[in-house]
């Protein structure tokens, strides 16, 4: 049922080596590969068929289901639309990614648009890994979109990263804060060559004591270029912060542009901004440990996409 | 061990400043014996840092050699002198993002292994558990980076340790130790050892105190010695405009 390939790509994006444990949905070329729904997980196609709802029973506790789509179908641009309905007080990960393996000059894309509903008190950490391979000349584009809503204390942490080979990404975040909710966000996008790479996000932070933290990765290798919005909104007294942080290696570009409102006299809004080749006393410190040049850079990125 | 002949590092003044060319050291001279203490003292701005940095090729020599164990490493890059034996402590220690202090003592000893990580630590004298996964990042206080680096140094077994100004942000109580650490690394693994420092504590440590002024060596020798031309040397360059010492607390 999995070939090479997909194995291969599972194991990228979602750190699959087989089927995984628990509730699964696997998505080949546009299509449903494999489903498996637990005692507290539900996992059913959308009334439309164009996605599936997965649906967390309130008070699951330590659970995880894993929604990888592997492409390997030249000429293939695959949209899906998921929602997850998390109960109240559940605890749950959810592992989603995208590998494409392109073998043609045909080009190969995925949009997965993804929204969350989170009940009060439920915690979801999301975990999404985006990644293309193979040697074909297709084009291969990602553009995902997340909508997050937060109910009363809810808290969402979410790890979205591009790893690479992805020629085109148009990512999309939008998140809701209700009351005393907590919103994680780490991004972190490499990009190499030609490749270009633009990321949205627009947080609402409507609810009293709402917290959000965005953290933004970049690093842009060869002629890439990375653009990153992001706005927070504060509507209540509330906690926010940005922090986006970009390295230059070869001629890459990246555009940056935090953007705070402040609707309400509570709300407190902050953000660091960083975009410039590796600092050289970092670099200068690796080397006097006994790593050469290379070594050095591929170390500090290494740690600065982890 | 260490042999600095003729050593200067010349560099090119602003336009502002006459354009011209300026030695920050100045042709100095000097040799380090094996499995000693050194003390490198002297006013801010008198090239101490910039002669450590020249050590371990952080800066490259203008001119003059730095023979090392016999051999003339003077155009070797930082890290052929690191794997020859040489460690340096910054005294602004580079802070990362998403490096932690594990990854740095993995990449300055080659040792993944928990239990010996944890030896060392306990050699260095750091709470070790609340420490290894630390990132070292802008959170850290100045004393707890120091620290650190400190650690680093040291767990990479070098023949020669620099260390500039390792006092810097760490509190009162600790430099007692820390000096003591470094004696004991001297005494049990034969550290040759080098601190750049204004403090008392190591100058009263070394086996032999370095005073540089103007880029020069104006005296090495036991501290006793160099006392009169540190009350010399202190004496503040602005006294005659400032008036300080009534006004403004000033402590010289």
């Amino acid at each position: 049922m999995l070939d090479a390939i997909d194995k291969s790509l599972l194991k990228t994006v979602a750190d699959l080596e087989s089927l995984p444990k628990g509730a699964y949905n696997i998505r080949k070329n546009g299509k449903l590969l494999s489903r498996q729904v637990s005692a507290n997980i539900h996992i059913e196609s959308n009334a439309e068929g164009t996605g599936i709802v997965v649906t967390i029973k309130p008070g699951t506790k330590n659970e995880s289901v894993h929604i990888p789509v592997i492409l390997s179908q030249a000429g293939l641009y695959d949209v899906v639309y998921n929602s997850f309905i998390i109960g109240d007080d559940a605890e749950v990960t959810i592992v989603a990614g995208c590998g494409i393996h392109c073998g043609s000059s045909e080009p190969e894309g995925h949009a997965g648009i993804h929204d969350f509903h989170v009940g009060k008190r439920a915690k979801v950490t999301y975990v999404e890994k985006h990644y293309a391979s193979g040697d074909g000349k297709g084009r291969r584009t990602l553009n995902p979109t997340t909508k997050v809503f937060l109910a009363e204390g809810a808290r969402a942490e979410m790890e979205l990263t591009q790893i690479s080979g992805v020629d085109e990404a148009n990512r999309l975040n939008e998140a809701v804060l209700g009351p005393d909710s907590l919103l994680l966000i780490t991004e972190r996008v490499l990009t190499d060559g030609e490749q270009t790479a633009v990321s949205t996000n627009n947080i609402v932070l409507k609810g009293a004591g709402s917290r959000a933290n965005m953290i933004s990765r970049s690093v842009m290798k060869g002629n890439s270029k990375q653009t990153f919005y992001a706005t927070m909104d504060a509507q209540n007294k509330c906690f926010g912060h940005i922090e986006c942080d970009a390295i230059i290696m070869d001629n890459g570009t990246n555009e940056t542009m935090p953007s705070l409102k402040a609707g309400h006299p509570d709300a407190e809004l902050t953000h660091e901004a960083s975009i410039g080749k590796i600092a050289s006393d970092q670099l200068t410190k690796l080397m006097s440990l006994g790593l050469t040049y290379d070594q050095a850079v591929n170390r500090i990125i290494q740690g600065f996409l982890k | 061990m260490l042999e600095l002949k003729n050593v200067y590092f010349t560099v090119q003044e602003s336009e502002e400043n006459s354009g011209g060319l300026r030695n920050i050291i100045d042709g100095i001279n000097f040799t380090f014996e094996d499995g000693k203490f050194y003390g490198i003292t002297g006013p801010n701005g008198s090239g101490k840092t910039t002669l450590a940095k020249l050590i371990m090729g952080v800066n490259p020599v203008s001119q003059g050699a730095i023979i090392f164990n016999g051999q003339d490493i003077s155009a070797w890059t930082i890290t052929e002198r690191a794997k020859a034996g040489i460690a340096y402590s910054f005294q602004q220690p580079a802070r990362f993002k998403g490096i932690t202090f594990r990854d740095l003592l993995t990449v300055a000893t080659g040792i993944e292994d928990e239990n010996k990580l944890l030896e060392i630590l306990g050699r260095v004298g750091i709470c070790p558990l609340s420490f290894l996964d630390k990132e070292v990042d802008a959170r850290l206080s100045g004393g707890e980076i120091k620290k650190i680096e400190l650690a680093i140094t040291i767990a990479a077994n070098p023949k020669l340790a620099i260390y500039d100004e390792p006092d810097t942000g760490i509190d009162l109580w600790t430099i007692g130790p820390m000096v003591s650490l470094l004696k004991k690394e001297l005494a049990e693994n034969h550290t040759t050892t080098i601190v750049v420092s204004h403090n008392r504590a190591f100058l009263e440590a070394a086996d032999v105190v370095i005073i540089i002024n103007s880029g020069k060596i104006v005296y090495s020798g036991n501290l006793e010695g160099a006392l009169p031309l540190l009350d010399d040397l202190s004496v503040c360059t602005y006294r005659d405009s400032c008036e300080g010492d009534r006004d403004a607390g000033c402590y010289r």
